[in-house]
C-alpha cells in the first residue's frame, strides 16, 4: 500500500511541492546571503566590516523574535514586544545607575520583560479578550512610560544611558552568538521536544480540539509569554550592548519587524502544527541582508523609503508563496 | 530531525563567518574626494532640507568633497549602524545632523577612525569635556541648549516689551529637549514665573518633568490663555480655541510656520516662531501675520565643514589646550520684512552668506581657532 502511493506521480509532486516550499526559507537566506557578499564585495566595501554590521543588526531581532514564535504558534499575536525591549531596557539603566550593579541590571531587564509579558497574558485570560487586544493596549502603556522616564532623567541628552566599559565584555560577537545559540537551543527544545511545545502547537491549529481534549489555553498562553519576555529581556540587553543608551526611539521597529521576520522564516502567521522555531532565525537574518542589500543597491540620495516599498512588495510575494504551504481545499482549520 | 540539523548546520556556518571578520581600515590616496558621510533625523524639515541643498548643491560644486546622506535615523542602534557602514565604505568623515546619542556616535566613529563633526545642535557640557581632546572629534558649531534659551527668551522680550498682555503658546515637541529650553527661555521673556521659579535650570527641569507647559503654574502680568504641544489629531480644535479667545499674540518655540501659518494669517492674530528663513516665512511676514523670526540659515552648517575639510587634511583645529572647537552660533532674528528679506536673500542658491570666498579663509594648513571663532562670531 505504502509502495503503491509513493509511486503515485500526483503525491510524488505533492511531496516534492512540499520539500521545496519547506526548504525555501533556507534557500532564500542562501541566496541573500550570497547576494550580499556579492555586492559588498563588487562595490570594493569591506565586507569583514559589512558582516558583523549585519550580525549586530539582525541578533537582537533573532533573539525578541525566536521568543515569539511561542505566541505566534498558538495564533495569537503581541505587538508590544518593541515596547516591552523599550521598557525593559529603560528600566534596567535607571537600576544601573542607582545601583551601579549589573548583576541588578540584568535582574531588572529580564524582571520586567518577563512581567510585562505575563501582565499581558494574564490580563487577557482575566478579562476574556483576545490576547492581542491587551497588546496593544499594553504597548501605549510602556511606551508612554518610558519616554516620560527617559525625558525626566535624560534632560538635555534627549536619552539616558550607562557607561559604555560595563557593556563592552559583551560586545565581541563570539560572545552574543553565545547567547543566541543558547537562547534558540532552549528555545528548540522546548518548542519541539516536550509537550509544551506540542501542545502549543496544537492549540494554534485546532483551538477547539485541544480545548475539547483538556488543554488549557490560558496556562499555555502564560508560559508562551514568559518565554516570549525572556526573549525581550535578553534582546533588550543585547541592544544595550550594542548602544548602551536608551531613548524614546529605541527598539521601535522591533515590534513590527518580528511579525516580517517569522512570515520571512516561512511561519504562517495563524501559527499551528507548521510552525518553526528557527523560522525567526531564518526570517530575521533574511530581513535584514534584504534591508541591506536594497540600500547598497539604490543610491540613498536618490530618495527616501525606495527601499521599505520594494522591502513590502517582497513581503507580500514571501506571504503568497510561502501561503502554498498551508493552504488546503479540504478541511481548513 | 534530520532537516532541522541541517538548518542549523548552515546557520552555525553563517553566524560564524559573520561574526569572526575583522581587520583595519585601508589608506585613503591622497587625490581621492573627501567623502564625508552625513547622519540624519530628519529629512523632510525646511531647515534639513536647507542644509542639505547647501551641501549638496553649493558645497559639492565648489570643493572636491562627496556628501552621502543616511535615511531618517530613529534610533543610537541605527545611527551606529550607519557610521559602521560609512567606515566600511571607506569615508574619510562624519557630520552629524543626529542626536539620539552622540557619545556612541562618537566612540563608533573614533574606533573607525572617522572623524567627527557635530553639525546640528551641542554635545552637553559632561560629553564635550569627556571628548573634547579626543583626537577624532572635530568640534561642534552651533546653537547650544544655553543658545535656545536665549532664544527664546529674547522672543519672549520682544512681546514683552511691545505690551502684550494675552498669548497663545506652542510648544512643539516638548519633550524635545531644544523645544523645552526655548519655551523655558519664552516664558521668562515675557516676564512669568513657572511653579514660582524664573530662573534657566529650574524651569527647564519642570518642564521635562512635567512633559510640557503647565498653564497652572505659569503666574506674572502676561495671560497665557492657552497652550498646545505636538501635532495630532485634535490641535487644530486646541488652536481654535486659543484663537477664539483672541489673544495678543500667538507664540511658538518651533514649527508653527509649518503647520499653523494659515489659520493665523486668517484669524489676524500676529504670531512668532523660532524655525528657518525660507520663502514661505517671507510672504507670512510681508502679507501674513508673522511678526518675529528667530532662524537658522542654510550655510550656516559652512564652518563645520570647513573644520572637517582641515581635520581630513592633516590640520584638526585645537585651542591654547588642544580642546576641539566648540562654537555656539546664535540664531538671526528677523522682526520685518525688510530684515528677513535681508537674511534670507542673502543665503541663496550660488551666493550663501558662507561662500567659498569666505569658507576659503577657514581652510588652510595654518588656520587656527581664533580663526574660526572670529568667523563665527561675525555672521
Amino acid at each position: 500500500m505504502e509502495k503503491t502511493k509513493s509511486e503515485n506521480p500526483d503525491v510524488r509532486k505533492y511531496k516534492l511541492r512540499q520539500t521545496l516550499i519547506d526548504i525555501l526559507p533556507l534557500a532564500a537566506l542562501a541566496v541573500l546571503f550570497a547576494a550580499f557578499c556579492g555586492i559588498v564585495a563588487g562595490k570594493g566595501y569591506r565586507l569583514d566590516m559589512y558582516l558583523n554590521i549585519i550580525f549586530n543588526e539582525g541578533v537582537v531581532l533573532a533573539v525578541v523574535a525566536t521568543g515569539a514564535i511561542f505566541i505566534y504558534s498558538l495564533g495569537s499575536f503581541d505587538i508590544s514586544l518593541g515596547a516591552s525591549t523599550l521598557f525593559s531596557a529603560t528600566l534596567g539603566v535607571m537600576a544601573y545607575n542607582a545601583t551601579g550593579s549589573l548583576p541588578v541590571m540584568l535582574l531588572v531587564i529580564f524582571g520586567v520583560a518577563v512581567g510585562c509579558s505575563l501582565l499581558s497574558s494574564v490580563l487577557a485570560s482575566v478579562f476574556h479578550i483576545p490576547v492581542f487586544v491587551t497588546t496593544v493596549a499594553m504597548m501605549s502603556v510602556l511606551s508612554a512610560i518610558a519616554s516620560q522616564i527617559i525625558s525626566v532623567n535624560g534632560g538635555a541628552l534627549g536619552g539616558i544611558s550607562i557607561p559604555a566599559e560595563v557593556v563592552a565584555p559583551f560586545e565581541p560577537p563570539v560572545v552574543k552568538i553565545v547567547f543566541l545559540a543558547v537562547f534558540c537551543a532552549a528555545c528548540f527544545f522546548i518548542f519541539d521536544f516536550t509537550k509544551v511545545g506540542r501542545r502549543q502547537k496544537f492549540l494554534g491549529g485546532n483551538p477547539v480540539c485541544a480545548k475539547l481534549t483538556g488543554i488549557s489555553l490560558n496556562k499555555y498562553a502564560i508560559i508562551a509569554f514568559v518565554i516570549a519576555g525572556v526573549g525581550v529581556g535578553l534582546g533588550a540587553f543585547l541592544t544595550l550592548v550594542y548602544t548602551p543608551s536608551v531613548t524614546a526611539s529605541t527598539a521601535g521597529s522591533i515590534g513590527m519587524n518580528i511579525l516580517v521576520a517569522i512570515v520571512f522564516g516561512g511561519m504562517p502567521i495563524s501559527g499551528g502544527p507548521r510552525s518553526r522555531i528557527y523560522s525567526a532565525l531564518i526570517g530575521g537574518f533574511s530581513y535584514i541582508l534584504l534591508n541591506n542589500i536594497l540600500k547598497l543597491i539604490i543610491d540613498s540620495n536618490t530618495g527616501y523609503g525606495i527601499s521599505q516599498i520594494v522591502s513590502a512588495v517582497f513581503f507580500l510575494a514571501v506571504v503568497y508563496v510561502t501561503g502554498l504551504n498551508y493552504r488546503t481545499r479540504n478541511l481548513p482549520r | 530531525m534530520k532537516k532541522t540539523l541541517t538548518v542549523i548546520v548552515v546557520l552555525a556556518l553563517m553566524l560564524t563567518v559573520l561574526a569572526g571578520c575583522g581587520g583595519s581600515k585601508g589608506q585613503k590616496g591622497v587625490d581621492t574626494p573627501i567623502k564625508i558621510g552625513v547622519l540624519v533625523a530628519d529629512v523632510s524639515g525646511e531647515e534639513a532640507l536647507g542644509f542639505r541643498a547647501y551641501y549638496e548643491n553649493y558645497i559639492a560644486k565648489n570643493y572636491n568633497v562627496t556628501f552621502t546622506y543616511t535615511e531618517q535615523l530613529a534610533d543610537a542602534a541605527a545611527e551606529k549602524s550607519a557610521i559602521e557602514k560609512f567606515a566600511a565604505q571607506g569615508y574619510d568623515a562624519i557630520l552629524s545632523f543626529s542626536s539620539s546619542d552622540r557619545a556612541t556616535q562618537l566612540d563608533t566613529c573614533a574606533k573607525n577612525k572617522l572623524y567627527y563633526a557635530v553639525a546640528s545642535g551641542m554635545l552637553d557640557d559632561a560629553q564635550y569635556e569627556q571628548y573634547k581632546q579626543n583626537e577624532y572629534f572635530v568640534g561642534q558649531i552651533g546653537p547650544s541648549m544655553v543658545g535656545e534659551y536665549e532664544a527664546g527668551l529674547a522672543m519672549g522680550e520682544y512681546y514683552a516689551k511691545a505690551g502684550v498682555k494675552t498669548v497663545g503658546i506652542y510648544g512643539a515637541f516638548i519633550p524635545n529637549p531644544m523645544h523645552v529650553y526655548r519655551a523655558a527661555g519664552l516664558i521668562v521673556g515675557l516676564g512669568l514665573t513657572y511653579g514660582g521659579a524664573s530662573d534657566m535650570d529650574a524651569v527647564v527641569g519642570q518642564i521635562f518633568g512635567d512633559q510640557g507647559v503647565d498653564v497652572s503654574k505659569i503666574a506674572g502680568g502676561v495671560q497665557v490663555v492657552g497652550y498646545l504641544q505636538g501635532f495630532g489629531d485634535t490641535t487644530f480644535d486646541e488652536l481654535f480655541a486659543i484663537v477664539g479667545q483672541t489673544p495678543d499674540a500667538f507664540l511658538s518655540v518651533g514649527m508653527a510656520t509649518t503647520f499653523f501659518a494659515d489659520a493665523l494669517n486668517g484669524a489676524g492674530i500676529q504670531y512668532a516662531d523660532i524655525d528657518s528663513f525660507t520663502s514661505g516665512n517671507a510672504t507670512n511676514m510681508s502679507e501674513g501675520k508673522l511678526t518675529y523670526l528667530a532662524g537658522k540659515y542654510s550655510s550656516s552648517v559652512g564652518p563645520i565643514f570647513a573644520a572637517v575639510v582641515n581635520a581630513v587634511n592633516g590640520n584638526l583645529i585645537r585651542d591654547d589646550e588642544g580642546n576641539a572647537l566648540s562654537l555656539n552660533q546664535s540664531y538671526m532674528v528677523a522682526t520685518d520684512s525688510d530684515t528677513f528679506n535681508e537674511i534670507f536673500n542673502g543665503d541663496k542658491g550660488d551666493s550663501p552668506i558662507y561662500n567659498k570666498e569666505v569658507l576659503d579663509t577657514v581652510i588652510g594648513k595654518d588656520v587656527t581657532y581664533s580663526d574660526f571663532a572670529a568667523l563665527v562670531a561675525s555672521h
